[in-house]
C-alpha cells in the first residue's frame, strides 16, 4: 500500500511538472501576429530539404540521423537547407528562394522557447530579390503532441496550419530586406506557417507557408 | 500515508523541474571566427566554398551519371520571356578550411534585375553558431545556372563548372565595379547580417579560381567570398 501511494504521488508530482511546463505561464510573448491575408497572402510549398528534420524529437537533440538527407560535418548538425519554388498567384510571380533553418542556440524549455532561426533568399525571376531573417517557435507543436498524446488521439496536429513566427528571443533583427531590382530597398515582415501531414500521405512532413508584406523605402529630399 | 504522497509528490514535481533545466538541448559547434583588421579600419572575413565537393546535393541527387559541367544542388526556374532565377547550395568554409556553415547564391536575369547578357546575384551565409550574412551584387556577366537536355535528362549546367568558360580567365572576379544600368542599384555590397553579425554593413567580392580542369571537360576550383564589415549607422 505504501508504495502504490509512493508511486502515485511519483506520478501525480510529474504530471503536475509537465502540465506546468507545456501550459508554461512564464512562456514569453509567443507568436507574432498575422498579416493581413488581403496584402500578404500565404504562399504554400512544399520543402524539400537536406538537414535536419523539423519535429519534437530532433528540437529536443533526440533526432536520428536519415542517411542521405542529414549533413554530417559537425557545424551542419542542427541545420536545414532546400530550394523552395514559391507559387504565382495572387498578383505575384513564381519565386525561386532558398530557405535555411538552423535550431536556436537560445532556446529553453523554461522560456517555452523551442524553435529554429530561419533565413530566406527570394528572387522573382525578372522582377527582384529580397532577404528575410526571422524565427520560429514549435512550442505550440509540442503542446499539440502533448494534448494528442493525452487525449489518446493519434492526430497531433488538428489545426489545419498553425502560425510558428515569433519574436526573436536574442533580439536580432528579423523582416524582409530588398536586394534588387523593383524590390531593393524595401522593408517589411514576414510571417511563416506550417501545415498538418494529411492524413496517409506518404510524406511524414507536411506543406509550409509564407507570408511576406513589403513597403518601399522612405522618400528623402536632398 | 499522507506524509508520504506529499514527499514523494514533491519528489516527482522536482524531478520534471530538474530533467528541464539539465536537458541538452541542442547547441551549434563553433570555430573561432578568422577575422582580420585592416589599416583602415572594419573587419575583414573570408569565406570559401570548393567546387565541385562543397555542393550539397538535392536529397535523392546522384552526381554519377551526370555529364562534366552538370552540377548537383542547383534549380533553375525560367518564365515564357526568358527571365531566369538559379539558386545553389553549397557548404561554406573559412580561411582554415573548416566547414563553419551553409551558402546559397540565387542569380536572376532579365526585366528589372540586370541588363541583358548580365545576371545579378545573392549570396545568403549561415553560420549556426553566428548569425548569417545578406550579401547582394551586380555580376559582371550572366553568371546564372542554366538547364540543359542531355541524354541524362534535363541537368543544371554552371558557368563556372564548364571548361569553355575558363580558356581567357582565371581568377575570375564575379562582382562587378559598378552597377547595372537597369535594375539593381547596388554591387557587392553587404546587406545585413543577423545575431553577431547584426548592425554589420559594408562590402564583398566574389572570385572564382580554376584549379584543375581535366581532359573531360570536368573543372575543380573555389570561390572566394572576401567581406569587409563595420558597424552600419
Amino acid at each position: 500500500m505504501r508504495a502504490l501511494v509512493g508511486l502515485l504521488g511519483l506520478a501525480f508530482g510529474m504530471l503536475l511538472a509537465v502540465i506546468v511546463l507545456v501550459f508554461n505561464p512564464l512562456a514569453g510573448s509567443g507568436t507574432l501576429r498575422p498579416l493581413p491575408a488581403d496584402v500578404a497572402p500565404i504562399k504554400v510549398y512544399a520543402w524539400d530539404y537536406r538537414g535536419m528534420a523539423i519535429d519534437n524529437a530532433s528540437l529536443l537533440g533526440l533526432g536520428q540521423t536519415v542517411r542521405g538527407v542529414a549533413l554530417l560535418d559537425p557545424a551542419l548538425r542542427g541545420v536545414r537547407i532546400g530550394i523552395v519554388v514559391l507559387p504565382a498567384g495572387e498578383g505575384t510571380s513564381a519565386a525561386l528562394a532558398v530557405k535555411v533553418s538552423t535550431t536556436a542556440d537560445d532556446n529553453s524549455l523554461w522560456r517555452a522557447q523551442l524553435g529554429t532561426n530561419d533565413y530566406w533568399n527570394i528572387f522573382w525571376p525578372g522582377e527582384g530579390s529580397v532577404f528575410a531573417s526571422g524565427s520560429s517557435n514549435y512550442w505550440g507543436m509540442l503542446r499539440d503532441y502533448f494534448l494528442a498524446a493525452v487525449g489518446g488521439s493519434d492526430d497531433a496536429s488538428a489545426a489545419t496550419g498553425r502560425l510558428v513566427s515569433a519574436p526573436s528571443p536574442s533580439g536580432s533583427p528579423v523582416g524582409v530586406a530588398g536586394a534588387s531590382g523593383r524590390y531593393a530597398g524595401f522593408l517589411g515582415e514576414i510571417r511563416e506557417f506550417r501545415y498538418p501531414a494529411a492524413a496517409g500521405a506518404r510524406k511524414a512532413e507536411g506543406d509550409w507557408g509564407i507570408a511576406t508584406q513589403v513597403t518601399p523605402p522612405p522618400v528623402t529630399t536632398r | 500515508m499522507k506524509r508520504l504522497f506529499v514527499v514523494t509528490f514533491v519528489t516527482g514535481f522536482l524531478i520534471v523541474v530538474l530533467a528541464t533545466a539539465l536537458w541538452p538541448l541542442p547547441r551549434h559547434q563553433r570555430f573561432r571566427s578568422l577575422t582580420a583588421v585592416p589599416p583602415d579600419g572594419g573587419r575583414q572575413e573570408d569565406f570559401i566554398i570548393h567546387w565541385p565537393e562543397d555542393r550539397i546535393a538535392r536529397p535523392g541527387e546522384e552526381s554519377a551519371g551526370l555529364p562534366a559541367a552538370a552540377v548537383v544542388g542547383a534549380a533553375v526556374l525560367e518564365d515564357s520571356a526568358g527571365r531566369r532565377a538559379s539558386a545553389e547550395l553549397f557548404r561554406l568554409r573559412d580561411s582554415d578550411d573548416n566547414v563553419i556553415g551553409v551558402a546559397s547564391r540565387v542569380a536572376g536575369t532579365g526585366g528589372a534585375i540586370a541588363d541583358p547578357g548580365r545576371s545579378s546575384s545573392n549570396w545568403l551565409l549561415v553560420i549556426p553558431s553566428r548569425g548569417a550574412l545578406f550579401l547582394a551584387q551586380t555580376d559582371a556577366l550572366d553568371t546564372s545556372v542554366r538547364e540543359q537536355s542531355t541524354a541524362s535528362g534535363i541537368v543544371a549546367i554552371a558557368p563556372g563548372a564548364t571548361a569553355g568558360f575558363w580558356t581567357d580567365r582565371s581568377p575570375f572576379r564575379v562582382t562587378a565595379s559598378s552597377p547595372a544600368m537597369n535594375g539593381s542599384a547596388t554591387t557587392g555590397r553587404v546587406l545585413r547580417g543577423t545575431n553577431e553579425f547584426s548592425g554589420l554593413e559594408g562590402t564583398f567580392s566574389e572570385v572564382w579560381k580554376l584549379e584543375e580542369a581535366d581532359v573531360a571537360g570536368t573543372t575543380r576550383g573555389s570561390i572566394l567570398l572576401s567581406t569587409l564589415t563595420a558597424a552600419g549607422s
